[in-house]
């Protein structure tokens, strides 16, 4: 995929630079309306949509890299924004509606404590703990029993899809005391600052940004590596791993834990900038969408799902308020044509076209199926 | 010591007929001279009841005492002061005014002139009733359901007398068990006997009570016998006990077969609904996410069969007005719509299919991951559809008369619905089963499925074959959805609600397995209504249903019943 | 009594799928050193036979041991694997989206681990013995091929060389003259009987000029209807009467 490492460092600069320093710094210094500012709203909706490109790494760590079609990590990622929306919610303290040191919530509900295992979540740094912990934990009993047993393939599929049915089911449940149906929202403070205004909000779109690039360049070092070819070897023929000696299980289960725990990053990022969090993001629907983003953007790199999360959400805010009733079809009509007719996605226009342009096809090159993944490891 | 004489049943029922044919009140019976009598004593309560205890009770006293209690009965003042009872006809002309009746003789109250008397409603005093009146009247009403030609009628006032638990009626239950013919009614004459005899003196007699509540397994005197427990001692307090026990154990019996009952139909409608997915995901290995929308398809096909039957329908998608006009048609002829909705929803829901099989599936065979997805895309596309042509809210979807109803069996309730899902399903699978294994086309379908290659060189048209087989699929969802709009809201989104619940039928039986879809379906479907019954809550029981699903794939990793392959790498 | 160790031996196997029973009581036995081929018509069990070894399925009954201490019916592939028991595939099975030097690399005999594979690196000692299996099989110069497109018969060699990349003692290979030319057959031929003594090897082979070619008068044992029939050197096997019987089919006598 990558034949020039020195561009990809170059183009990886660039867009640091113009995500991470310049946006910011536009929208805290240029004049408001000067034709360079860059609005609140655009910096919280690029929070977001860099948000969704941490989860969107996460899918394809797993799918484009080991084949492992999850359809949990939106369970993932709205775990880890619940688990920093807990300490959100206690953040509040007595400026929720019922004036009360209780969520208002747990209030409605009739509680005159705190349950105790929200208790240790007035601590930031166990709460920033646990979003890592509590999805890598359930990805572990999780992706143990699952790889035990060898279910792959589109079981996996589908018993990532039943497993996050079930965690909807239990959030949606009062008595869960995670807040129901209407999960957590009305966020006032994180770390000490009013987490709505212009700065915090600011700040939080650069930590996504960071955080993002770290995951990106965490990603292309691990694929990188001798677990990256195991990865891919995995992905290819599964059957051929265990013959070479490897345990499988155990390399799908650690990058199972490992994307969890990626998606986890990116809800709690999301939570804090979006503002709510409820157990509609963690629906078997939602991973579906993420993982469009990732076909869209072109599977088995790491560039693509970033670049499709960005392109299919902001497709997305356009087209719910130019053509709300049309929306679907055309999110389910781009998925569709792009499976069908450009399974590299975006990512692979450029080389799809050159093709088309210049040089013919090489013979005895067979034509392949899935996108092409980086071609030469750093092992030699 | 009999207070009444005795029934006399005859002539109340030729009364009854007779009162059916004229519609009108004008039995001038001894029985309505007493009523009117009564009613003319006003304030008299005392004399009242004792004027009414006098008299039979037959289902007219029981029409006449009910308008009584009702306000219906009047007081009317003759020009010479004297009050009579009358009774108004249902139909008011231009001035409100009504016909009335004299209530003694049934006959039109005349005027002095002799024409027939109108009067108005808010001019007379309704003949007034207190609470021991009506207690009385109650009693005359219970006795008098005895009577009743409905069994049901029949039913209630046994119940309703049994909880009395009043000696005195014992002669009358007694008397009406040995003419009986009902066993319903009968069995709760029996267990009015037995709770009425709880109240008698002597104590064999109780305890004689006592072993047949027992025995009955009444649920409704656990109450008395456990009073009866605490309050008596000896023989009758080992009786009641004794029957409690007993009383308990049909309890639970009653609530395991309910469970288990509910459990199968639950099972029949996961079969339905996996059963298509058996076959697109079993035998062809296509992931149809879009499975869902099959069957949705089949939910709004019955939808428009029933508009059609009914009063039309008006839709406009993208803003295309479209209007299909309606039969109006009622009674048996509009409960047949659902047999002609049952195969146009295969046919619609097929014809879905095998576009969709032509348009996107048939590029995927070989990918299964990226059929999931694409079929995923066609999901969401479909749902928007649903909702641009049918709006985004349930549409009303009404039950022929023929599949609203029940039967209670010794406590358990069996739905006409639940019975017909499950008599349904075995006719589904009866039929698949018959033609993959008796039809030129399902041994062209086995032979595709197993091999599709080979099939393909012996010159099989596998591309024609595959199509049939998506097509059967999504017919399969289609009648599903007819199915499923029965006992359930059909809406857009009515497929997701199923679709998990599909897959995981069809992983745990088998992939490729009908017979362990059939399986686990129906095991999927009595866990999930066992673990409500012992939970007592739907929510926990599904999210440990499928906790417990992912507990029995480790144990059995590809479902109950494997198919077998020598191949490498599938 | 001396009791002699093999390096594998197979006493009392069965399996059976679905009724059909692929392995009958089954007894076998292979010495260190020793290259051994199999022969024997379609179905008789010699795949299910190598699938039993390598863990790919489980016996119904009997033992399989492995230097006469490891049970190889209690084992997952992967631990058998790391035994030392490699394996050629009948259909050639190489990692067809890697390079031929990723492909070996993957095959280097080293730990198996998940965090040894992240920090892995390969040293001067690997890079040369992985530079000599790609000039034994004859592939030093594709070596960054995705080894999807080559040949197929380079993909036969590629996937021997993994099995020396890993240092097996015992090299199961399955049919390695399958869909190979007359050439390409004897070249395969030649790098095995290079590998004898180095390596214990179990060959299962149809092709009776490749069997002759590479037994030189070793032990060749028939196995039919999921036992084994007769043992010997191939001529005197190929003359045999019940082998000739059960390959060609004349009558059933017996």
């Amino acid at each position: 995929m990558n034949p020039h490492p020195k561009r990809e460092l170059l183009a990886a600069g660039a867009l640091a630079f113009l995500f991470l320093f310049l946006m910011p710094a536009l929208n805290a210094w240029a004049p408001e309306n000067s034709l360079l500012h860059v609005s609140n709203f655009t910096i919280n909706v690029w929070g977001k949509y860099l948000a969704y490109g941490i989860l969107a790494i996460s899918v394809d760590l797993l799918w484009g890299f080991t084949g492992l079609l999850s359809l949990g990590q939106s369970l993932f990622f709205a775990l880890g924004g619940y688990m920093l929306g807990m300490h959100l919610m206690l953040m509040i303290g007595k400026l929720g509606q019922y004036k009360s040191d209780l969520p208002d919530f747990l209030v409605f509900l009739g509680h005159t404590f705190l349950p105790a295992f929200w208790r240790p979540f007035s601590s930031f740094a166990f709460a920033a703990l646990m979003v890592l912990a509590v999805p890598a934990v359930i990805g572990k009993v999780f992706g143990f029993l699952a790889f035990r047993s060898r279910i792959k393939g589109v079981y996996f599929s589908i018993l990532t899809q039943a497993l996050t049915y079930g965690a909807s089911l239990m959030f949606f449940r009062n008595d869960m005391l995670m807040g129901g149906n209407n999960g957590f929202t009305d966020f006032k403070t994180l770390l000490g600052a009013d987490v709505r205004s212009a700065g915090t909000q600011r700040t939080l779109y650069i930590v996504t940004g960071v955080a993002l690039l770290c995951i990106y360049f965490g990603c292309r070092w691990l694929t990188r590596t001798k677990f990256g070819l195991i990865q891919r070897a995995i992905r290819d023929s599964e059957t051929r791993v265990l013959f070479s000696g490897y345990a499988a299980a155990n390399y799908k289960l650690f990058v199972f834990v490992v994307s969890a725990m990626i998606a986890a990053v990116g809800g709690a990022l999301y939570v804090t900038q979006v503002g709510i969090i409820n157990p509609s993001e963690m629906t078997p629907d939602k991973s579906l969408e993420a993982v469009v983003w990732v076909a869209v953007g072109g599977r088995g790199t790491l560039a693509g799902p970033i670049l499709g999360a960005i392109v299919v959400n902001a497709l997305k805010s356009w087209a719910t308020r130019a053509i709300p009733d049309l929306w679907l079809i055309l999110l389910g009509g781009t998925f569709l044509l792009i499976v069908l007719f450009l399974p590299g996605g975006l990512v692979s226009i450029p080389s799809q076209l050159r093709r088309l342009l210049g040089r013919r096809p090489k013979a005895e090159e067979p034509s392949t199926e899935g996108p092409a993944p980086i071609s030469k490891a750093s092992v030699s | 010591m009999p207070l009444f004489k005795a029934p006399r049943l005859l002539l109340p029922l030729l009364v009854c007929l007779f009162h059916l044919l004229t519609q009108r009140p004008s039995l001038a019976a001894p029985a309505l001279q007493t009523i009117a009598k009564a009613v003319l004593l006003e304030d008299k309560t005392d004399e009242q009841v004792a004027l009414l205890e006098t008299m039979e009770p037959d289902p007219d006293v029981a029409k006449f005492l009910n308008l009584w209690k009702e306000g219906g009965i009047f007081l009317w003042e003759r020009p010479d002061q004297t009050k009579v009872a009358v009774v108004l006809a249902e139909q008011k002309d231009a001035e409100d005014k009504q016909a009335a009746t004299l209530l003694e003789t049934g006959k039109p109250l005349l005027a002095a002139d002799g024409k027939p008397l109108r009067l108005l409603a808010s001019d007379l005093t309704a003949a007034e009733t207190d609470s021991t009146l009506r207690e009385t009247m109650k009693a005359i009403l219970d006795l008098a359901g005895l009577a009743s030609s409905e069994a049901n009628v029949r039913l209630q006032s046994v119940e309703t007398l049994g909880m009395e638990q009043n000696p005195a009626r014992l002669p009358l239950l007694l008397k009406r068990a040995e003419k009986e013919t009902d066993p319903k009614v009968l069995r709760a004459l029996k267990e009015a006997v037995a709770l009425t005899q709880l109240k008698d003196e002597s104590p064999d007699t109780r305890v004689l009570g006592c072993r047949m509540l027992g025995e009955l397994g009444s649920i409704r005197a656990q109450d008395v016998l456990q009073a009866l427990a605490k309050e008596s001692d000896g023989a009758v307090q080992r009786a009641a006990l004794g029957a409690l026990t007993k009383i308990t154990l049909h309890i639970q019996a009653a609530n395991t077969f309910g469970t288990l009952f509910r459990g199968l139909s639950l099972g029949s409608v996961l079969l339905v609904a996996a059963l298509g997915l058996a076959v697109t995901f079993g035998l062809m290995g296509i992931i149809n996410m879009a499975h869902g929308e099959m069957i949705a398809v089949g939910a709004y096909t019955t939808y428009v069969v029933q508009c059609v039957f009914g009063p039309g329908l008006q839709v406009s998608p993208f803003g295309l007005a479209m209007s299909l006009p309606g039969m109006r048609t009622t009674g048996w002829l509009y409960d047949c719509y659902f047999l002609l909705a049952i195969p146009l929803s295969f046919l619609t829901a097929a014809l879905a299919g095998i576009l969709l099989e032509r348009t996107v599936i048939r590029f995927l065979y070989r990918r299964p991951l990226e059929s999931l997805l694409a079929t995923w895309g066609v999901s969401l596309v479909l749902q928007q559809l649903f909702r641009l042509t049918f709006g985004a809210n349930n549409v009303q979807v009404s039950s022929p008369s023929w599949l609203s109803g029940s039967w209670t069996i010794s406590d358990v309730d069996f739905g006409w619905n639940r019975l017909f899902v499950i008599s349904f399903a075995v006719a589904i699978v009866q039929g698949v089963f018959l033609l993959l294994s008796r039809t030129p086309l399902g041994l062209l379908i086995r032979a595709v499925m197993q091999n599709r290659a080979m099939a393909s060189c012996m010159g099989v048209r596998t591309t024609r074959v595959n199509m049939f087989t998506f097509g059967l699929g999504s017919g399969l969802a289609g009648l599903a959805g007819a199915f499923l709009s029965q006992i359930g809201n059909v809406g857009p989104s009515l497929g997701q609600s199923y679709i998990v619940d599909a897959f995981m039928t069809v992983v745990v039986g088998g992939v490729g397995s009908l017979f362990g879809t059939i399986f686990s379906a129906v095991g999927i479907g009595m866990t999930d209504q066992v673990l409500q019954q012992v939970l007592g809550n739907p929510v926990l029981g599904k999210i440990l249903v499928l906790a417990a699903i992912i507990l029995f794939l480790q144990w059995r990793p590809a479902g109950l019943f494997v198919t077998r392959s020598r191949s490498l790498d599938n | 009594m001396t009791q002699k160790t093999f390096l594998l031996s197979a006493e009392g196997v069965n399996k059976s799928f679905d009724g059909f029973k692929a392995i009958n009581d089954l007894n076998f036995y292979v010495e260190k050193g020793e290259l051994r081929t199999v022969i024997g018509p379609n179905g008789a069990g010699k795949t299910t036979f190598l699938d039993l070894i390598t863990g790919r399925t489980k016996p119904d009954t009997g033992r399989i041991e492995f230097e006469g201490v490891h049970d190889l019916g209690a084992l997952t592939e992967h631990a058998i694997y790391r035994l030392g028991i490699g394996r050629k595939f009948q259909t050639p099975t190489v990692y067809s989206d890697h390079t031929v030097f990723e492909n070996l690399v993957l095959s280097l005999e080293g730990s198996r681990g998940v965090f040894a594979s992240l920090f892995f690196k390969l040293n001067p000692a690997q890079k040369d013995r992985i530079q000599e299996i790609l000039e034994t099989i004859n592939l030093a110069p594709h070596a960054q091929r995705k080894a999807g497109t080559l040949a197929h018969g380079q993909k036969q060699w590629l996937e021997i060389g993994m099995l020396l990349a890993q240092e097996a003692k015992l090299l199961l290979i399955d049919e390695p003259a399958a869909g190979m030319t007359d050439e390409e057959t004897a070249r395969t031929g030649e790098l095995l009987l290079s590998l004898v003594g180095k390596h214990t090897i179990l060959v299962i082979e149809h092709d009776m000029v490749f069997v002759r070619q590479i037994s030189q008068g070793r032990k060749v044992s028939v196995l039919h209807q999921g036992s084994v029939l007769c043992e010997g050197a191939a001529d005197v096997v190929q003359s045999d009467e019940r082998v000739i019987e059960v390959y060609l089919g004349r009558k059933h006598a017996r």
